[in-house]
């Protein structure tokens, strides 16, 4: 098995725009390894998303120029990833963004080129130059377990977004490679037709540095439009629990949680919201955390710097106030 | 039709320990159940079974007490269970599990449908699907956010984070689903009844066609070197006063000493 001294991170391409947890990857990268840093790009024939890459300065972009590969169709960028590293030897690590897209994607790589996935990474580091060591969370985020592949190459992780800053890079030895005509296997299987969602929110919620976050004891309309006028006083994104997700405006795109997004705010605002787990895996990164609970034992008071046991609507609209 | 579904026993709460003792996660006093995601695994694909009178084949890998979520989910719908169980698999990580898992569902044939949970609440990897997907050679669609059925086809929602798609996915193919896929029913007394009639096959090593050196420990690449619980962040708890606007007023005040807050952003 041929070996490449090389770093490699997956280019995540959301219709045709590079997800930013792909820069938060190569400031990352760039930090911790003494390998060259590879960017791995698949992208349609006429575009050239390797520009917007190059600003972060990894040592290499590989692009793969393709019209025929579907997004979203796995098997088919298995296939094409798999031909790539057969044509260039396996990389010694090799990190996905932790989103839908590349936790599922890299494990099935990972069973193609039977290596070990480490899923949803908080933090990596190397260790004697190539061993990469990978901190994850289980039991949502109650247990940390560090976890490492001794034995196998490509070491593959997926990586949470906004645990890391990305920073442009001005590296003047970037080099680009196009590959205009690798064979891939298509798959017949699968019909898909992509579209962009409706994009809601000027921001959303994982990169907001302000967020008003609103529970089901927040949930009359009175109370959101409230919480809403908060929110613009403050210049914050709204996010909700999951049980506002059946409202009509929102989705899982405006849900914090296990199963929904992870934030990383200055500042958030909890408002009728009691603290599950599953709510709490989402808000570690959050940096000051305020909240309002009618329950004086609400468990969400535990999680907070501030909190008010009281009517959330109340303290909402006070909270304005006092902003004026 | 013939759909396989896979559940995963998990505690009942992720709120663990670890035992300073035996520097391992503290499961004593934590019942199992099924892996919340899997429920709606299950409860899909008796959607599908009440359209297309599919067959609906419950497996786990897992140690003989794994067989009590068996049971349920016979008693839920499903027609048979399948526990994987061998000293052998112990210590698997997901691409050994994968491996033992999609030799099973080879081992049961014919299969068109395979489904799973979008992750288990305790590892929490999300790996398993597509890793049993490509051992099996068959396409995949991971976190299906709603599923419909019409002759051969499945017609799927899925959410990425920007994008929406809708995958029409001929069989035999893989899902995974997401909480969003379907309510899940409650088990009624009388099927509960009814599931001790119902078989349940229990497969060690030496019954599938394994190579040891895939499977257990041996299989494993991913090595857990520690585990330990995070330092919890330490938070003030500062509790505001009584009164609304006195609390507004007080925080507000301390959030402009603390310099947050004050420009606005
Ligand atoms: C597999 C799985 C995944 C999940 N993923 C997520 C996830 O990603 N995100 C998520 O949020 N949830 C998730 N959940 C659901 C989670 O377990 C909780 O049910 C949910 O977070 C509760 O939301 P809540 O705090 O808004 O509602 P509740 O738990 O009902 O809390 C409402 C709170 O409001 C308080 N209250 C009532 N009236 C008022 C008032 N007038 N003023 C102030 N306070 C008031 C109450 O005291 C209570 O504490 C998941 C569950 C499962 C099983
Ligand atoms: C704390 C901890 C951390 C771990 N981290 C990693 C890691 O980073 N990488 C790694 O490779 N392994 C890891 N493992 C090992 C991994 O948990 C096991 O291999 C496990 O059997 C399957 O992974 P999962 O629970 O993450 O399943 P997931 O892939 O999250 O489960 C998805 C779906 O697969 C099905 N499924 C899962 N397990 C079974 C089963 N036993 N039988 C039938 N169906 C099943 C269910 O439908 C489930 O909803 C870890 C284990 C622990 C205890």
């Amino acid at each position: 098995m041929e070996l490449l001294k090389e770093n490699w991170i997956f280019a995540e391409v959301d219709l045709n725009k590079v997800n930013p947890i792909t820069y938060q990857l190569i400031t990352k990268m760039n930090q911790i390894s003494n390998l060259p840093v590879t960017v791995v790009l698949i992208e349609g024939a006429s575009e050239s998303l390797e520009d917007d890459i190059k600003e972060y300065g990894p040592d290499k972009i590989i692009t793969i120029k393709n019209d025929q590969l579907s997004q979203g169709n796995d098997l088919e960028m298995t296939n094409a990833l798999d031909t790539l590293i057969e044509k260039t030897g396996r990389p010694n690590s090799f990190v996905f963004a932790a989103t839908v897209v590349g936790r599922s994607l890299a494990p099935r790589l990972q069973a193609r080129l039977r290596t070990g996935l480490t899923a949803d990474c908080l933090d990596l580091h190397f260790e004697d130059d190539d061993t990469l060591v990978q901190t994850k969370p289980s039991y949502g985020d109650n247990i940390m377990c560090e976890i490492v592949v001794p034995n196998h190459r490509p070491q593959m992780a997926t990586v949470r977004s906004n645990v890391f800053e990305a920073k442009k890079f001005n590296n003047p030895m970037t080099k680009v490679i196009n590959i205009t005509n690798l064979k891939v296997i298509s798959d017949q299987q699968l019909t898909i037709a992509s579209k962009a969602l409706p994009q809601k929110s000027a921001k959303s919620i994982n990169e907001a540095s302000r967020i008003v976050a609103i529970g089901r004891g927040d949930k009359t309309e009175e109370n959101l439009i409230n919480a809403k006028r908060l929110a613009d006083k403050m210049h914050a994104v709204i996010g909700v629990t999951r049980p506002l997700t059946d409202l009509e405006e929102f989705d899982i795109n405006d849900q914090i949680g296990q199963s929904g997004q992870s934030v990383s705010p200055e500042i958030l605002v909890n408002l009728g919201i009691s603290g599950a787990v599953q709510y709490t895996a989402g808000i570690s990164n959050a940096k000051t955390i305020v909240s309002a609970n009618t329950d004086k034992d609400a468990p969400i008071f535990k999680y907070s710097d501030y909190y008010f046991v009281g009517n959330a609507e109340e303290f909402s609209k006070a909270l304005e106030k006092a902003l004026q | 039709m013939k759909i396989v579904v896979g559940i995963k026993q998990v505690p009942e709460t992720t709120n663990v320990k670890i035992n300073e003792k035996t520097k391992n996660i503290d499961r004593r006093g934590i019942s199992g159940v099924i892996n919340q995601y899997d429920r709606h695994a299950l409860e899909a694909a008796f959607e599908i079974k009440a359209k297309t009178g599919a067959e609906v084949i419950v497996m786990t890998m897992g140690p003989d007490d794994f067989v009590v979520s068996l049971q349920e989910a016979l008693a839920l719908g499903a027609d048979s269970a399948v526990l994987l169980s061998d000293r052998a698999f112990a210590g698997a990580d997901t691409l050994a599990t994968g491996y033992v898992l999609s030799e099973a569902i080879q081992k049961i044939g014919d299969v068109d449908l395979v489904i799973l949970g979008q992750q288990s609440v305790d590892a929490d990897t999300g790996q398993m699907g597509p890793i049993v997907a490509e051992f099996l050679g068959i396409s995949q669609v991971t976190y299906a956010s709603k599923i419909d059925v019409d002759n051969e086809s499945l017609h799927i929602k899925r959410y990425l984070e920007t994008v929406e798609q809708d995958i029409t996915a001929k069989l035999p193919v893989l899902l995974t689903v997401t909480d969003q896929a379907n309510e899940p029913k409650y088990v009624n007394v009388v099927e509960i009844a009814k599931s001790f009639e119902k078989p349940v096959t229990t497969w060690h090593a030496s019954d599938l066609n394994l190579d040891d050196d895939r499977v257990g420990q041996a299989g494993s690449p991913s090595v857990v070197r520690s585990i330990s619980s995070p330092e919890a962040v330490v938070k003030d708890n500062h509790k505001l006063a009584e009164n609304p606007q006195d609390a507004a007023d007080e925080l507000v005040k301390i959030l402009k000493e603390k310099n947050i807050l004050v420009e606005d952003k």
